[in-house]
């Protein structure tokens, strides 16, 4: 079944521009409060250099783009698999706090309703323990 | 251009395709590392042209495991082409009958005219691509854009517009390029700087090297039946 799509492609490409997913996650303190931070940011601005660099060598942002299609695969068909997947890069991402205990992560979809972007908040995780 | 010289092309450029994804993921997913090394050998052996059949058919065996291993595309549609460009090359070598051979080969063809014509359909039907809404919407607050300045061309209202409907003609116009040859590599130019921006803008690299695989099967093609 994995392998259908591939052999009998849909190609439709941006048919319509759907909620977009964001990544939120935070270290919790004891009292199960902490400040919410996007996971991998994108930068402010890109020069022309780091633009064509990226033609040949661009692992984080297509592992970005993985994240962005796991975020809406837990939204769609929820699987074991698409929340370890997630919650295994945000592991990679804190693993230089020492004093992290316990993580959470959250969905931020943003959208367009009539001329204004709304953010809605689709899931929020279970706090786990850093490995 | 010759069948074969046309699988040897498409076996080449898929080749540093798959090496140059296969890099990112050893560089990115560790967790299943001797996948994507292995794979990163075998495209080196399919780039040489030693044992194509046997490369293609252990590669085709790896993109079945990688599947399995993101339960489905890690990078959408480049790797559902990926997947497609590798299997009608696996059945054009290993199909008994030069026929059939030439038939799998001509599906790639096909696949690839329909990636811009059904992608281009679906836009010319949707309202918001016939007024510029949905481009708007894409660099607005969509995943894609590569830096938070590029934003800011959500407010170029009449730019996007003119790229909306620019993407949309091309699209749905491409098959008609297969009309002659010169046509066709105008298109294929087009489409190409088309994928280049795509890179440039949203960061979508391994569409670019990985569409391009595809194109000798469509000068081949156009070459074969028109």
């Amino acid at each position: 079944m994995l392998l259908l799509p591939g052999l009998i492609p849909s190609w439709q490409f941006f048919k319509t521009v759907e909620p977009s997913p964001r990544v939120q996650w935070r270290l919790l303190s004891d009292d199960g409060s902490g400040d919410w931070r996007d996971y991998q940011p994108r930068p402010q601005s890109l020069s022309v250099q780091a633009i064509l660099r990226r033609l040949f060598w661009n692992p984080d942002w297509n592992d970005a783009l993985f994240v962005v299609s796991l975020s809406e695969r837990l939204m769609d068909h929820p699987t074991p698999h698409s929340l370890r997947e997630i919650q295994r890069r945000l592991e990679g991402e804190v693993a230089q706090v020492p004093s992290a205990d316990r993580l959470q992560f959250q969905l931020v979809f943003v959208s367009r309703d009539g001329g204004e972007l709304i953010q809605e908040i689709t899931y929020l995780s279970a706090p786990w323990p850093q490995p | 251009m010759s069948f074969d010289t046309a699988l040897r092309a498409t076996e080449i450029l898929l080749a540093l395709a798959f090496i140059q994804q296969s890099a990112e993921h050893l560089w990115r997913t560790p967790e299943i590392r001797w996948l994507f090394g292995l794979r990163l050998v075998v495209s080196v052996v399919l780039l040489v042209g030693f044992a194509p059949t046997l490369s293609l058919l252990v590669l085709t065996g790896l993109s079945v495991v990688a599947l399995h291993h993101f339960q489905g595309p890690y990078n959408g549609g480049s790797d559902r082409m990926s997947v497609l460009i590798l299997w009608c090359l696996t059945l054009a070598h290993t199909l008994p009958n030069p026929r059939w051979q030439e038939l799998a080969f001509s599906y790639l063809a096909l696949q690839l005219t329909l990636s811009y014509f059904i992608s281009g359909w679906v836009k010319l039907v949707n309202a918001d691509w016939r007024t510029g809404t949905a481009l708007s919407d894409v660099f607005a607050f969509s995943a894609y854009p590569v830096a938070e300045n590029m934003r800011v061309l959500a407010h170029s209202p009449r730019l996007l517009l003119t790229a909306s409907w620019a993407v949309i003609a091309f699209e749905v116009a491409f098959p008609l390029a297969l009309f002659t040859p010169l046509s066709l590599i105008a298109a294929l130019a087009i489409a190409a700087t088309f994928h280049l921006a795509n890179a440039c803008l949203f960061g979508l690299n391994r569409f670019f090297w990985i569409w391009l695989a595809a194109y000798p099967s469509l000068i081949w093609f156009q070459a074969r039946v028109f």
